[in-house]
């Protein structure tokens, strides 16, 4: 199931570090909302949760970075950006296979 | 098997000052990325789903040469996605030969024709096609059909004019023994240096994730795929990894055996996980949970992968390990029985 689209709340079951977790793991564009209001919209790829001062980096929508935020500084991650991980081509592929198989098939019956 | 006897020789004297120098962990092949957009979208793949600022991306030629300095492995690969698609994919290839790096530039083939005569043939460079199959198996592994015979076209060509060809081969379930020597005949005749194998790895952001081999299935496929290997068969790997993948051997993952090196950093831990970024290659060395990774460790992600960039590096050290590593190595070697 995809996380696009998701806006988590955190609070006491669901904490900050378990949504950089799942922010870490899509494969799409989030949103960092920080403590101060201000968000950065970009790719997240790295966190280290176990370093002295747990951050994040991320590249911005524009490609630029890394930048890198300190967890103290985000309020919340928005799952914004589409999920490019999401759907299933290896079946749509296969389905196509078939289709086209089909009405070769029907066309040279015919 | 069939490795040049300069690289041969290339990788063993590195080997044996690693073992002088008494470093436990040392990098054998830096996998390189330079990018991750591609011009094939397979469905075993995992490595090119990235939004598209990110695919836009790529790493300049001399953020290339300083990882390689950084690393020091004498062999270096260039997957990707597609390589052929860096505008200067050239001149990080030519200053890689210049040092005597070993490359093996992986490629889909697509633009092979088209882009070769900006390569010099050297025995430092080798194109490493990717081809998984025979005409059928391959287009379906790249959800293209036409895929296989430009492959083919592109080996001809790049053999011709006197390059290092070799293929590299991923497998799946599925994946008939029967066709699959067939496949190694036709690579054969294509004259390709030799064949490198592996199982794939279930990328949990790959489309298909129904057709990955399970550890038991690995063994049993390369067992009877590579049973009586034909003595024109070359495979430009350690025997003992194809070893190890019939079954034959019981090795543990060396993960930092092939790092990988991209956009992101140093990748952790390994070329196939991806559980975070280094700054550095010291640093990835240094400060990676290490025994988290492996069959041994429990990790759940590690139990079936039988892939090469985490079990070939350890074959390659059995052989210097032991004298009888050394000796089964050679012995298959000149035997060809595998």
């Amino acid at each position: 199931m995809s996380l696009e689209g998701w806006t988590p709340q955190i609070g006491p079951y669901l904490t900050l570090e378990e949504v950089v977790e799942h922010a870490f793991d899509y494969r799409g564009d989030i949103t960092v909302v920080g403590t101060d209001g201000t968000e950065i919209v970009g790719y997240l790829f790295n966190r280290a949760a176990r370093a002295p001062e747990p951050f994040v980096e991320m590249f911005d929508d524009a490609g630029q970075g890394p930048i890198r935020i300190r967890l103290a500084d985000i309020a919340t991650i928005r799952f914004t950006g589409k999920d490019t991980a999401a759907g299933n081509s290896w079946t749509a592929w296969l389905e196509r296979q078939d289709k086209e198989r089909a009405e070769k098939a029907a066309a040279s019956g015919a | 098997m069939t490795v040049p006897v300069s690289q041969m020789v290339t990788v063993a004297s590195y080997i044996v000052r690693q073992k002088f120098a008494r470093r436990q962990r040392y990098p054998l092949v830096l996998m390189l990325e330079p990018l991750f957009r591609c011009n094939l979208a397979c469905a075993g793949c995992g490595k090119i789903q990235y939004p598209a600022q990110i695919l836009r991306k790529q790493l300049t030629v001399e953020q290339c040469l300083q990882a390689v300095e950084e690393c020091g492995a004498p062999i270096v690969a260039i997957p990707g996605g597609e390589p052929l698609m860096h505008p200067e994919i050239h001149r990080i290839v030519e200053a890689l030969v210049a040092k005597r790096k070993y490359v093996y530039l992986c490629t889909n083939a697509l633009l092979l024709k088209e882009k070769l005569s900006l390569f010099t043939p050297s025995r430092h460079l080798s194109f490493s096609v990717h081809v998984d199959g025979l005409r059928d198996e391959h287009d379906d592994a790249v959800c293209r059909e036409g895929v296989y015979d430009r492959a083919v076209e592109a080996i001809r060509e790049t053999v011709a004019r006197g390059f290092r060809v070799t293929t590299n081969t991923t497998l799946f379930d599925g994946a008939s023994p029967l066709r699959m020597r067939e496949f190694f005949d036709e690579m054969m005749s294509l004259g390709v240096e030799g064949m490198m194998l592996s199982p794939g790895y279930s990328y949990s952001k790959a489309p298909d994730q129904e057709h990955f081999l399970r550890r038991t299935k690995t063994q049993a496929l390369f067992a009877r795929m590579l049973a009586n290997p034909k003595r024109r068969w070359k495979f430009n790997q350690s025997p003992l990894f194809l070893r190890f993948l019939m079954g034959k051997h019981d090795f543990e993952c060396t993960p930092w055996g092939m790092p990988t090196y991209n956009m992101f950093g140093w990748q952790r831990p390994c070329y196939l996980l991806q559980d975070g970024y280094a700054a550095s290659f010291q640093e990835l060395m240094e400060t990676t949970e290490w025994h988290r990774y492996g069959r041994r460790s429990g990790n759940e992600k590690c139990q079936d992968c039988m892939v090469h960039s985490g079990f070939e590096a350890t074959a390659v050290n059995h052989t210097f390990n032991s004298l009888r590593g050394f000796l089964e190595t050679v012995a298959v070697t000149l035997t060809r029985r595998l």
